[in-house]
C-alpha cells in the first residue's frame, strides 16, 4: 500500500469514527455508507467540523432530519459555501419547527433550487446597491453630469444612462459588478468621445434601414471607444479587454473587425469615420455584442438631444446677449441707452490649444477681438455643446438679438396684479431689487407680504418621525456631541488646574512690581452657542411632489435636532408671483416655541408659484437682522435658480439674489445655501460665494444631509 | 544664556526651493513687499501656499518665521512674555516680533484658526502705521522696511465660525491660489518626487482631476497637488500604483463607502 493510499484509508476510518460520533448509528462499510465516507473524506476538515457541529445541534430536535443532513450536507458543499451550507440548513429548521419533519425533508432535498437561488443573490449585482457608486464614478470620469437609472435595455440618450436591474453573468459577485461598472463606462464613452454628435444622429436616422445600420454602427463605435479609452484610460481599458469576450472565437469575430477598422483606432478618427465604414461592414456577418455593450436607441438618443440642443442654443443666445449688453455698458459708461442696437460688437471662440481629448476642450471666448472672461455657466454650456456637435456651430454664436433680454419688467409685471390680492397688498412691505443691467437698484420695486402658512394634515409629523426613527437618534445624539464638546479655557478665575502661563506671567509681573493677575487656572467648559438661524424654504411650484415632502421631513427633523441644541430658529417659505405679488410664509418666528401648531405649519407647506428670491433674503435678512445673537446664519433650502416673471431670471435674477446676500454679509449675517439642483454649481458660487452651498445629490438624502450640514456649518 | 526659542538667522531659506509659477505672482508679491504691503493667501490645501512663500523668502532674500495657527494661539504668544530666570524676568520675543524687529516675513498659516484677539496686533501691523504695540514692555515697535507679513486662509472652510474679518481682509494684498493646470501638475509631480515615469505622471494628474470633478457631489474637496505627489512618491518606492493612490489620496479625502469605492475605481480606470 503506497503512502497515499495509506493516508487515505486512515483518513476514511476518522471520517467514520467522526460520522459514527456524530450521528450515533453505525455507518455501513458498503454501499450508501461507504459512498457517504469518502464524499466526507474529501471535505476540509473545517467543513467536515461544520457538519458535525450542525448535526449535533439538530439531533436534539429531530434525530433523522439530523441524518438527512448528513446526508445531504457533502453535495450541499459542492454547490455553495458555508454561509450558503448554513442558510439551507437554517431554512429547513424553521420548516421543521413551523410545519413538521416532511417539509423540513422536502426542504433539505430541494437542494438544487436553494442553491441555484443562493448563487442567484449571493453573485448577483444588483443597480441598486451600485447606483450611488456609479453616479458618483461616472460624474468624476468627466463630462456632462449623466443621471443613472435602470431600464430593461442598457443604453444611453446621452443625458441617462439606462442600466439592468442587476447583473449575473458570472458566478463571482466581484466579476458582476465589475461588468456593470463597464457597462457603464462604455456608455459614458459615447457621450465623452462623441459617439452622438448631432452629424451623427442626424445620418443614422436618415438612413433607409437604421435597424441594421445601428447595428454596425455600434459595434464600429465600439472598436473606436475602446482605443479612445486605451489612450486615456489604460486601467479601463485593460479591465474592458478581459471582460469583454464570451469565448475565443468572439475574441476572433472582433479581432478581424478591428484589423479591417484599423482606421477607427487612430487618435483623430471621429464618430463619423464610423458612419463611412458602415457601407464596407454592412454585409458581413455580426459578432456578438461584447459584454459590456449595450443597445442602441436612436430616437430615445434624437429626443433627448434635439430638446437639449434646443435648450442649449438658447441658453447660449441669452448668455452671450446678457455678457454683451453688461460689455456695452461697461464701455459705454452708464448711458441709459441700452436698447440702441447699434454698433454691437461680435463674439468668437478660439481652441485653448491645450485642449485634450473627448470633451475636455478648452475656450477662449473674446468680443470683438479682447478676450472676455467667460462664467462657469457658459463654460459649462460649451462643454455640453461641444459634446454634441464636436465644435460650437456659428448659429450658436450669431444671431444675438439684443432686444430679447431683459424683458420689460414693468408691464408684464403690472398687468399681473389681479384686484383679487388688492385687500392683503394693503399692508405690503416694499423692498427694492437690484437691476444689474442698470447697475441700479429700483426703488420700492417688490411689493412683500407675510401670510401664516395654512396648517396641514396632522398624520405627516408623525409619521416622518416614525420613519426617520433611528437616524433622528444619530443626529440627535451627533448634535448633543456639539453641545457637549468642551474646551480648555485659559486664564480663569477659578478652575480644576494651573495655568502655568498665567502663573509665569503673573509671577514675572509680581517680580517687576506690577499687580498679579488673578485669571490664573484652567477649566474645562462648554462654550456657550450664541446662534440665529433663518431657514428660508423655497415653497415654489417646481418643488412639487418629492422635493416638497423631503423639504418637509428635513424641516421636521432638523426642528427636533435643534431643539436639543437650543439655537434659536425661524423658518420661513418663499414663493410669489411677479414683483407685485411675493410673497413670504410663516411657519415659525424666533420667538414662537417648537409647537404642535409650528409642526402642524410644517407638514402644510406646499409648492405655490415662483422663487423671487432677492426680495424674500432682503426681508428674512431684515428679520435676522432683528434678532440679538452674535452669530446669524441664513439657510436656503432651494430646488433651483431664481425665476419669477417679468424678467426675474437667468442672471437678471442671479444677479438680484447675489446683490441681496451680499447686502446681508455686510450686516454680518451669513448665508448658506442647500439645494438639490444638479446645475447649481454653475451659478451657486457667484451667489453665496465658493464654500457655502451644498448640492445634495439625492432628494432622499435631504433630512440627513440638512441636519448634517448644519452641525458642520455652527461647529 | 539668553533665552530665545528660535533665532532668525537659521531661517533664511539658502537654498532655492521648487516652485513652479502658475502667473504672476511672485512679481505681485515682490512688488507689494518692495511697497511694505502685507499680503493674504486664498486657496484650496494642498496648493502651494507655503511652498510660495518659501519660495519668496529665498527669492527676496529675507529669513521667514512660519507660525501654524490653532484655536489655542492668542496675541501674547505672536508678540512674547516675561520668563522667570532666578528670580529675574526675562522677556522673550514671540514671533511676530522677532520677526518685525529683524525684518522678516512672518507667515501666519491658516490665520483664521487663531483667537480673535490676534488681530488686535495684527491690524496696526499691517496697515501704513507698521507698528507693534508691546504692552507688556510699553514699547511700540516700528517695523523696518524688510519687514513683510504673509497670511494664509482657506476659503473651502465651512464653518461660519471661521471666517475671516473683513477689517482684517482689507488690509492684504491677497493672492488667489488654486491647483495648477494638467501639464504644469505633471511637471511638479515629477519634480518633487524624482524617478516617476512621465507617464505615471500624467495618469496621476488624471486622476487627481477626477476626483476634483466629484468636488461639491460628495467629496468636499479633490485631491489636492500635495496628495498627488505623496502618492507619487509612494510609487517611485515601489508601492502599486493603484495602493498608493487609495491609501495616498482616497482614503485621505472621504470615509464615505460609496464615494471610497468611486475614488478606487477612478483610480483603477486610469493606472
Amino acid at each position: 500500500m503506497s503512502d497515499e493510499s495509506r493516508q487515505n484509508f486512515l483518513n476514511k476510518i476518522r471520517v467514520q469514527k467522526d460520522l459514527e460520533q456524530a450521528t450515533g448509528s453505525v455507518i455501513e462499510r458498503h454501499g450508501r455508507g461507504a459512498e457517504l465516507v469518502s464524499k466526507f473524506a474529501a471535505l476540509d476538515r473545517v467543513d467536515q467540523d461544520f457538519i458535525y457541529h450542525w448535526a449535533g445541534i439538530v439531533s436534539e430536535s429531530n434525530e433523522e432530519l439530523a441524518g438527512h443532513f448528513v446526508n445531504r450536507a457533502p453535495s450541499a458543499f459542492e454547490s455553495m459555501d458555508q454561509a450558503g451550507v448554513e442558510a439551507w440548513l437554517i431554512a429547513a429548521m424553521d420548516q421543521f419547527d413551523n410545519q413538521g419533519l416532511g417539509t423540513a425533508i422536502e426542504a433539505l432535498e430541494n437542494l438544487q433550487d436553494f442553491s441555484a437561488n443562493y448563487a442567484l443573490r449571493h453573485t448577483s449585482c444588483l443597480f441598486e446597491s451600485v447606483a450611488t457608486f456609479l453616479q458618483h464614478f461616472v460624474k468624476g470620469l468627466g463630462g456632462r453630469e449623466l443621471q443613472i437609472a435602470s431600464d430593461r435595455d442598457t443604453y444611453t440618450d446621452t443625458e441617462k444612462l439606462f442600466l439592468p436591474d442587476s447583473c449575473n453573468e458570472h458566478s463571482e459577485y466581484d466579476l458582476n459588478f465589475s461588468l456593470f461598472k463597464l457597462t457603464a463606462v462604455h456608455l459614458w464613452a459615447q457621450s465623452w468621445y462623441g459617439t452622438w454628435r448631432y452629424q451623427v444622429v442626424e445620418r443614422l436616422i436618415r438612413s433607409e434601414d437604421p435597424g441594421a445600420i445601428t447595428a454596425v454602427f455600434n459595434r464600429l463605435e465600439c472598436i473606436r471607444l475602446d482605443a479612445c479609452i486605451a489612450r486615456d484610460l489604460p486601467g479601463l481599458h485593460r479591465q474592458l479587454e478581459s471582460a469583454a469576450y464570451r469565448s475565443e472565437e468572439h475574441r476572433f469575430a472582433w479581432q478581424e473587425w478591428r484589423d479591417d477598422a484599423f482606421l477607427l483606432t487612430g487618435s483623430s478618427a471621429s464618430a463619423l469615420d464610423s458612419v463611412a465604414l458602415i457601407a464596407d461592414f454592412i454585409s458581413r456577418p455580426l459578432p456578438a455584442l461584447k459584454r459590456y455593450q449595450g443597445d442602441v436607441h436612436l430616437l430615445a438618443v434624437r429626443d433627448a438631444m434635439f430638446a437639449r440642443v434646443e435648450r442649449e442654443k438658447a441658453a447660449m443666445k441669452q448668455a452671450l446677449a446678457e455678457l454683451q449688453k453688461a460689455l456695452e455698458q461697461a464701455t459705454e459708461g452708464d448711458s441709459d441707452d441700452t436698447s440702441n442696437p447699434k454698433n454691437l460688437g461680435e463674439f468668437s471662440l478660439t481652441e485653448d490649444g491645450e485642449s485634450g481629448s473627448g470633451g475636455d476642450v478648452q475656450f477662449e471666448l473674446s468680443y470683438d477681438g479682447e478676450p472676455v472672461e467667460m462664467t462657469p455657466e457658459l463654460e459649462a454650456l460649451l462643454g455640453s455643446i461641444m459634446q454634441d456637435f464636436g465644435e460650437v456651430p456659428d448659429d450658436h454664436m450669431a444671431g444675438i438679438n439684443p432686444s430679447m433680454y431683459p424683458e420689460d419688467l414693468e408691464s408684464d409685471g403690472a398687468g399681473q396684479l389681479g384686484a383679487t390680492q388688492g385687500d392683503e397688498l394693503s399692508d405690503a412691505i416694499t423692498y427694492r431689487e437690484w437691476d444689474y443691467t442698470r447697475q441700479r437698484f429700483r426703488d420700492a420695486y417688490c411689493l412683500l407680504s407675510e401670510f401664516d402658512v395654512p396648517t396641514g394634515e396632522s398624520g405627516f409629523v408623525e409619521a416622518t418621525l416614525e420613519k426617520y426613527q433611528g437616524l433622528l437618534k444619530s443626529i440627535k445624539k451627533t448634535f448633543e456631541a456639539v453641545l457637549g464638546e468642551s474646551k480648555l479655557q485659559r486664564r480663569q478665575s477659578q478652575g480644576d488646574d494651573i495655568d502655568i502661563d498665567a502663573l509665569v506671567e503673573a509671577h514675572a509681573d509680581f517680580a517687576r512690581g506690577h499687580e498679579m493677575s488673578e485669571y490664573l487656572y484652567t477649566q474645562y467648559r462648554n462654550v456657550e452657542r450664541n446662534i440665529a438661524v433663518m431657514f428660508m424654504v423655497d415653497m415654489s411650484g417646481s418643488t412639487l411632489g418629492w422635493v416638497n415632502e423631503a423639504e418637509r421631513e428635513s424641516l421636521i427633523l432638523l426642528c427636533e435636532a435643534l431643539e436639543t441644541l437650543g439655537d434659536r430658529y425661524a423658518i420661513y417659505g418663499f414663493s410669489g408671483r411677479t414683483n407685485k405679488r411675493c410673497e413670504i410664509y410663516r411657519v415659525k418666528r424666533f420667538d414662537e416655541s417648537y409647537t404642535g401648531e409650528v409642526r402642524e405649519r410644517i407638514s402644510g407647506i406646499r409648492p405655490k408659484s415662483y422663487t423671487r428670491m432677492g426680495v424674500a433674503i432682503r426681508h428674512l435678512g431684515h428679520l435676522l437682522n432683528m434678532t440679538r445673537a452674535r452669530t446669524k446664519i441664513l439657510i436656503t433650502l432651494s430646488d433651483g435658480r431664481p425665476e419669477d416673471y417679468g424678467g426675474y431670471k437667468g442672471r437678471y435674477g442671479i444677479e438680484d439674489t447675489r446683490h441681496a446676500l451680499l447686502e446681508l454679509r455686510r450686516d454680518g449675517v451669513h448665508s448658506f445655501c442647500i439645494t438639490i439642483d444638479k446645475e447649481a454649481q454653475d451659478y451657486l458660487p457667484h451667489m453665496y460665494g465658493p464654500a457655502n452651498y451644498a448640492v445634495i445629490d439625492e432628494v432622499k438624502k435631504l433630512p440627513l444631509k440638512v441636519a448634517d450640514i448644519y452641525r458642520r456649518l455652527t461647529t | 544664556m539668553p533665552i530665545q526659542a528660535i533665532r532668525t538667522e537659521e531661517n533664511l531659506v539658502t537654498e532655492e526651493p521648487y516652485y513652479e509659477p502658475v502667473g504672476d505672482e511672485i512679481e505681485v508679491y515682490a512688488a507689494a513687499y518692495r511697497n511694505q504691503l502685507p499680503i493674504l493667501l486664498k486657496g484650496p490645501t494642498g496648493c502651494g501656499k507655503t511652498r510660495f512663500v518659501e519660495y519668496m523668502s529665498w527669492h527676496l532674500q529675507r529669513p521667514m518665521i512660519t507660525v501654524a495657527c490653532h484655536d489655542d494661539l492668542t496675541a501674547s504668544d505672536l508678540v512674547g512674555r516675561f520668563l522667570v530666570k532666578g528670580g529675574e524676568t526675562v522677556w522673550v520675543d514671540g514671533p511676530l516680533t522677532r520677526a518685525a524687529r529683524n525684518g522678516c516675513i512672518c507667515y501666519l498659516d491658516e490665520i483664521v484658526e487663531a483667537r480673535k484677539d490676534t488681530s488686535v496686533v495684527i491690524h496696526p501691523l499691517c496697515d501704513n502705521r507698521r507698528l507693534l504695540p508691546i504692552d507688556k514692555l510699553g514699547e511700540l515697535l516700528q517695523a523696518p522696511d524688510e519687514f513683510c507679513l504673509t497670511i494664509s486662509y482657506n476659503p473651502g472652510y465651512q464653518s461660519v465660525l471661521k471666517d475671516l474679518k473683513q477689517s482684517t481682509r482689507q488690509r492684504f494684498v491677497a493672492l488667489e491660489f488654486d491647483y495648477p493646470n494638467a501639464e504644469k501638475e505633471q511637471l511638479i509631480v515629477e519634480k518633487e518626487a524624482p524617478g516617476i515615469e512621465s507617464a505615471v505622471a500624467k495618469h496621476l494628474v488624471k486622476f487627481g482631476t477626477m476626483t476634483r470633478n466629484l468636488k461639491g457631489g460628495g467629496l468636499d474637496e479633490g485631491a489636492s497637488t500635495r496628495l498627488l505627489v505623496n502618492a507619487a512618491k509612494l510609487i517611485v518606492a515601489g508601492i502599486n500604483p493603484v495602493v498608493a493612490t487609495d491609501t495616498a489620496v482616497a482614503l485621505a479625502l472621504t470615509d464615505d463607502t460609496d464615494m471610497l469605492k468611486a475614488v478606487h475605481e477612478l483610480s483603477r480606470s486610469v493606472f
